[in-house]
């Protein structure tokens, strides 16, 4: 980026917060570019479970996020209908929970103003046949299953329609502040690794679980504790349902079936550094034997994958402290004016919250930026659907493999576990050329399935270099850095089948095409 | 996912988390190899099952999968690959309903019942080729595909002029199958005679269809009647506790395994019944082990090619008609290695499948043309059928070359 | 049923050991889960390739390589038992030609380009040993989806300074599923096709003097369909093996089962042995458990050839206990802790590889103390401890080389 580094909004950020206000803020007329030093969605919205929260989980605990998130619930149903999968939620009272949860949960739903039904427990059975038989009450919410990357690319598209400009892979390195207010940021490509300055009117720091380390660019703190939360991805829907337990928050109480796995998570563990996240063994064995609960055998069916986000957690009126656990800190968002805080102008700093109430954080934020530049707008997103839900119609599973169907006869399947197909991946790339293989399979879910890239990085490598986006050592070192990527992800959940796929992974890359040993 | 008190069908769909999507199904499907219109066994199998939430269906070309189950029994890691695609199918079936005909072929029991008392006319019309053409058209039968032939002396009518034998204590059933009740009630004349040679006493209960071709076809709640009824036929209480002998590899397999994973028939008498059915030859082949076997053979001066079919090797038994066979003087006896006739039941009957399955059948048809044996032998009908019609060597059950090994004519 | 010995796993070292006791007269019965690992092999008979340098000369480095890892699967066998048992496997699937010198590795492209070791290798791929100064062409259909000459061509090129590669896409079909390589294989062992293949090849050859192809000539009568083909084009052909499945693997198997059926075996897939009987300290029979009923396979003697980690020979649970699952025969190499199992370099060795069961000279196993626990079991191939067959290139050697000396050592006892 060079012509016109001068902007109205720099966004820091290109996860769920920072989409939402890139897009919030084009809509209202803003010249707005949007930064990340990854590819959009990398950080804590990339690894997150893909639920859509009902405010269940929060009626008797946390009620005000629990109203905000039945009201977001409501409109992103209207508004991103694409990116999510209507599969509803149970909540369910298991044999080592409170039974008198169950009550206290039912009005804390009416005080929510969030939609709830009781039923029999034989209906639940016979929806989820894999759910513990031995629930003694079951209650049907408006839980789903939200894709966080197709969000993500929806808002930013659609902010880019309004003239945002949108950059990947820019780092920020300093932001500079003149007279009481901020005037812009160095950023560095970190593909080609130029540097270039940025002008802006006003900044707004979305960077998540990394809030405190860009505010401190500026001289201000904020005190975001990342909470660590890991996560095992099942090999296939054990559920098509969400099923939470009917008790008060804890560790690995929720099942979301996303896409063709589901996800159990998570832990809540505060940690230094957002960066440094990775599921120990015993967090991952933990995990599996808490799903127990909900899907007796579920500690014995094939985990494919462990990860960990950080959450931005930001305890409400204590902008520094350190707190005991992390469990008991709200879910809501605070906007901070920077102005006011820190007499750094022109500087807002939107965290906390959940990928639920991403939207109404980017209303505040967007308010509190039109506030600082004296500007008169409304918000208009809760009202107007994102690019490609203007159909209103929701995702289905099946989508994939009866597109894979029709075209299977004009168009190669790459991945076969995901169903990405030649023509998916190729014109993902021509899109944007500057992907790597793992930004790719991001958006693509390629290698994202039971094989875990075995047979289709091969692939993928062999078209991106025969298409010329890879000369001859970028196709060898994208086959290379895939097959680590992937490795990392799998390593704490190296027992029974994936094992076996892992060994099998290992002699295609090794003992056929012996990989270890290609020419640099 | 083990120790765990799941029922039989998810325990196969389960089972997908095995795939570690190696492609040796694909590698030994017969039916991917001749025809771009089936995706193969792991595609439509358990890939397929992870975009599938029992809602609507996304599949098509599943339907091409032609059951043979070659996929299930090659399966490095257990993946009940045929099992999660007969669902599948099922499940396209309950949401674009079926032919006509598919609820008329899968159910050969009413065929021979409607076929019997006008045996020769039926026999008539179904080797008229203008009436097959015209069948084809109406239908969707391919007006090539072989059938059988009706008879109005069934073998339950024949058996009840049977002389009664001295009864001994080593009684045995016999499930003897739709085909062999009204199309060849000669295997299972044949069937009784051997095994009465050998000492036992046949108890024939008058017997129903068990129904595979209703599974096959995805119509699971008539076939789900159909192996119930079946079951309590078999198991009368003056019969408990038997050993079932079954002649028709394809039924034989229904009842011991398929009926409670496929169809997901939960009933402790269907359980209890499966473990004790046997197939002819794996129960003879176990009295001889025992020692018991009679072996007071004559020379069958013949050469004779085997064909195990699909739903045989399915029963992970080996191949105890060789073992047998083998003990009969004078008999050539080669066995053939090629994967699949084509037939698979009803599937290579119908129009829009019949070239397929005479493709994937070529091969095995080639082998058999440069052997010339005076017979092939294959323990099911409909493979023996599909075997004549695409060589033109006639085709027995093996038992009815043991049958005539002691004697019989 | 009832047999002398019965074999447990259809890979490379079930169906050798079955063949080599088949053909000396004895009943053997196969069980298996399913068709074995052939299909994943690329074909080659690799005795050695990395040790961890590149290995020039396999069988000559073997001493030194077993007096480093004495409980190497070749240690315990005896280097001098290689050679017969490489020879032998050579003649029972003589059909596939293979070919080589056991002191001098080949260096055959893989599908990406790199240079594999191999001492033996089938016809089909002899020519594929290419050096400088020489054009050679890799070529392939355009959409297959397993192979990308391209990439082969310019990674080869890289590998081998002075050697002259190019690469050619032949126009074949719009519709992927007639590129599915199971169709390709069968298409190709018709005339007519061949002659279409062979005229693109011909009209691209720009000066090669020989033509590399991805593994697709043919399942059947292999020889005939490249013979053919080399023929209309006048240049030799070599096929490049790639991602499963892989067919000269297959072509193995094919060859095996067939041997197998003519010497009187018998196999039988889609059966997974899950236990044991033992009576008078030996294995007198092996339980399958599969519905309906619990089966017995009783034999004298018994070969236990389930492929380790990859094939299920070796389970882990998710408390990371790792077992045998058919005899629950003690383990060896396997690091006590089980964080310290697999690092985060994914291309380093990791402890956990070498994980196995140990054996004695006669591939009998052994418990801890080092005692012999049954006397009529025999272990062999990748349910052996102390190797890692991907990174060494010597799974085909260790398969066979374990399997006949099984074998060996059942005739021999019998005498």
């Amino acid at each position: 980026m060079t012509e016109q580094p001068e902007t109205e909004l720099l966004v820091i950020g290109g996860g769920s917060t920072g989409a939402g206000v890139a897009w919030d803020a084009a809509r209202r007329g803003l010249r707005v570019t949007l930064v990340d030093r990854g590819d959009l969605a990398t950080g804590t919205t990339g690894r997150f479970h893909g639920l859509l929260h009902s405010g269940g989980r929060y009626v008797v605990k946390d009620p005000d996020s629990a109203r905000e998130c039945a009201s977001e619930n409501r409109i992103l149903r209207r508004i991103a209908a694409d990116c999510i999968e209507d599969t509803g939620g149970f909540f369910v009272t298991t044999p080592i929970d409170d039974p008198a949860y169950a009550d206290r949960f039912l009005a804390g739903c009416a005080v929510a103003d969030m939609p709830v039904a009781e039923v029999p427990v034989s209906e639940a059975l016979r929806q989820e046949p894999l759910l513990n038989p031995r629930i003694s009450r079951a209650f049907a919410v408006e839980d789903a299953a939200i894709d966080a990357w197709k969000t993500v690319w929806a808002c930013v598209r659609g902010a880019a329609a309004y003239g945002a400009r949108i950059l990947p892979y820019h780092e920020v390195l300093g932001i500079r502040v003149e007279r009481d207010a901020v005037v812009g940021a160095t950023l560095r490509n970190s593909l080609s690794g130029a540097e270039v300055e940025v002008r802006a009117q006003c900044i707004v720091n979305a960077a998540g679980a990394w809030t405190g380390q860009i505010a401190k660019m500026a001289g201000c703190h904020v005190g975001v504790v990342p909470g660590k939360g890991v996560m095992v991805a099942m090999n296939h829907r054990l559920v098509n349902t969400v099923v939470n337990r009917c008790t008060m928050p804890g560790d690995g109480d929720i099942i979301v079936p996303i896409r063709t796995v589901c996800v159990i998570g998570t832990t809540d563990v505060p940690v230094e550094d957002p960066d440094q996240i990775a599921p120990t063994q015993a967090e991952v064995a933990e995990m599996m034997e808490a799903g127990e609960a909900l899907v007796p055998g579920f500690s014995r069916a094939r985990a494919l994958r462990t990860w960990a986000g950080a959450r931005p957690l930001f305890p409400k009126g204590d902008a520094s402290g350190k707190v005991q656990d992390t469990r008991d800190v709200t879910r809501s968002h605070s906007v901070i004016k920077h102005g006011q805080v820190d007499g750094v102008g022109h500087l807002i700093s939107i965290t906390g919250g959940k990928f639920t109430t991403f939207r109404l954080m980017a209303e505040d934020a967007v308010d509190a930026v039109c506030a600082e530049l004296e500007l008169d707008s409304a918000c208009t997103t809760a009202e107007v659907p994102l690019p490609d839900s203007e159909g209103h119609h929701f995702y289905w599973l099946g989508a994939r493999q009866e597109s894979m169907e029709e075209r299977v006869h004009d168009d190669a399947v790459i991945c076969e576990c995901e169903l990405v197909t030649q023509g998916d991946l190729l014109s993902a790339a021509a899109r944007r050329p500057e992907q790597q293989l793992d930004d790719l399979r991001r958006g693509l879910r390629l290698g994202m399935g039971p094989c875990q890239g075995g047979f289709c990085s091969y692939r993928a490598a062999g078209l991106l270099h025969h298409d010329n986006y890879y000369d001859r050592g970028q196709a060898n070192q994208a086959l290379g850095s895939f097959a680590q990527e992937r490795w990392k992800g799998q390593q704490t959940v190296l027992w029974g089948q994936q094992l076996r796929q892992a060994r099998l992974d290992t002699w295609i890359f090794q003992g056929i095409l012996d990989l270890e040993h290609i020419p640099a | 996912m083990t120790g765990v008190e799941v029922s039989p069908v998810e325990w196969v769909r389960g089972s997908l988390d095995q795939c570690v999507k190696c492609t040796i199904c694909e590698s030994a499907c017969p039916v991917m190899e001749v025809t771009g219109l089936f995706l193969g066994p792991k595609t439509v199998g358990p890939q397929a099952e992870r975009f599938r939430t029992g809602g609507h269906s996304p599949d098509h070309s599943v339907d091409y999968c032609s059951g043979c189950g070659i996929c299930t029994r090659v399966c490095p890691q257990g993946v009940r690959i045929a099992e999660i695609n007969s669902r599948a199918k099922a499940q396209l079936r309950v949401e674009h309903g079926g032919r006509l005909r598919d609820q008329l072929i899968a159910r050969p029991e009413v065929m021979g019942r409607l076929a019997r008392p006008v045996a020769p006319l039926f026999n008539w019309a179904m080797s008229n080729q203008l009436l097959r053409a015209v069948g084809q058209r109406m239908v969707g039968i391919h007006r090539l595909a072989p059938v059988p032939r009706a008879t109005t002396r069934t073998l339950q009518y024949r058996l009840q002029r049977r002389r009664p034998r001295r009864p001994t204590t080593r009684r045995v059933v016999y499930f003897h199958g739709c085909s062999t009740n009204y199309f060849e009630p000669r295997v299972g004349l044949a069937t009784i005679a051997v095994l009465e040679h050998n000492g036992f006493q046949v108890e024939v209960p008058r017997q129903g269809c068990c129904g595979l071709p209703l599974q096959s076809n995805g119509l699971y709640p008539a076939a789900r009647d159909y192996i119930r009824r079946l079951t309590s036929q078999l198991s009368k209480p003056d019969l408990a506790g038997l050993d079932v002998i079954a002649t028709s590899t394809s039924c034989g397999l229904m009842v011991k395994r398929e009926a409670i994973e496929i169809l997901g028939v939960e009933d402790r008498s269907l359980e209890d019944l499966a473990s004790r059915t046997y197939d002819i030859f794996e129960f003879l082949r176990a009295r001889h082990d025992a020692g018991e076997l009679r072996t007071d053979f004559v020379e069958v001066p013949l050469t004779v090619a085997y064909h195990a079919p699909c739903q045989q090797q399915n029963q992970q038994i080996g191949k105890p008609v060789l073992d047998i066979l083998s003990l009969v003087p004078g008999l050539k006896l080669v066995e053939l290695d090629r994967g699949c006739c084509g037939i698979a039941g009803t599937y290579g009957t119908k129009v829009e499948k019949y070239d397929i399955a005479m493709r994937v059948g070529a091969p095995l048809f080639g082998d058999i043309s440069e052997v010339q044996p005076d017979l092939v032998l294959c323990d099911s009908e409909t493979c023996r059928w599909q075997i004549s019609h695409g060589t033109g060597v006639a085709s027995v059950h093996p038992v009815e070359i043991l049958y005539k090994a002691y004697g019989g004519r | 049923m009832k047999t002398e010995v019965l074999v447990i796993g259809a890979g490379t070292a079930g169906l050798t050991a079955a063949v080599r006791l088949a053909q000396a007269g004895v009943k053997v019965v196969v069980v298996a889960t399913g068709a074995g690992s052939l299909g994943l092999a690329p074909g080659t008979l690799d005795l050695l390739g990395y040790a961890p340098q590149v290995v020039e000369d396999p069988l000559g480095t073997l001493p030194e390589f077993v007096s480093d890892l004495p409980e190497h699967p070749y240690a315990r066998v005896g280097v001098q038992h290689v050679r017969p048992a490489l020879e032998w496997f050579q003649t029972a699937v003589a059909d596939l030609g293979y070919q080589g010198d056991l002191e001098r590795n080949r260096l055959l492209p893989t599908a990406l380009g790199a240079l594999r070791p191999s001492a033996l290798v089938p016809e089909s791929m002899a020519a594929g040993e290419v050096g400088p100064g020489t054009r050679i062409l890799i070529a392939s259909l355009r959409g297959f989806r397993d192979f990308f000459p391209q990439l082969v061509a310019a990674n080869l090129a890289a590998a081998s300074r002075g050697l002259d590669v190019r690469s050619l896409e032949v126009e074949w079909s719009g519709d992927p599923s007639d590129l599915a390589p199971q169709r390709l294989w069968r298409q190709l062992e018709q005339p007519g096709v061949r002659r279409l293949l062979a005229a693109s090849l011909r009209s691209g050859l720009d000066g090669a003097a020989a033509v590399g192809l991805p593994a697709i000539l043919g399942r059947d009568q292999s020889g005939d369909v490249r013979r053919d083909l080399e023929d209309q084009i006048g240049r030799p052909i070599f096929e490049i093996p790639t991602l499963p499945p892989s067919l000269p693997g297959l072509r193995l198997f094919d060859l095996l089962k067939g041997a197998l059926r003519r010497a009187g075996g018998r196999l039988v897939l889609g059966e997974s042995a899950t236990g044991f009987k033992a009576g008078g300290g030996e294995v007198v029979a092996v339980t399958a458990s599969q519905p309906p009923r619990v089966e017995e396979y009783q034999a004298g003697t018994f070969v236990l050839a389930t492929g380790g980690v990859g094939a299920g020979g070796i389970e882990v649970t998710p408390a990371r206990q790792a077992r045998e699952p058919i005899f629950d025969l003690p383990l060896a190499g396997v690091p006590r802790d089980p964080q310290d199992w697999f690092g985060s370099d994914y291309f380093a060795e990791q402890p956990f590889d070498r994980a196995g069961v140990r054996v004695d000279r006669s591939m009998r196993p052994l418990d801890p103390d080092g005692e012999v626990i049954y006397n009529n079991l025999y272990v062999v191939g990748a349910e052996l401890a102390g190797a890692q067959p991907w990174r060494e290139k010597s799974g085909e050697g260790i398969s066979v080389v374990t399997a006949v000396r099984a074998a060996d050592a059942i005739l021999e006892a019998a005498r």
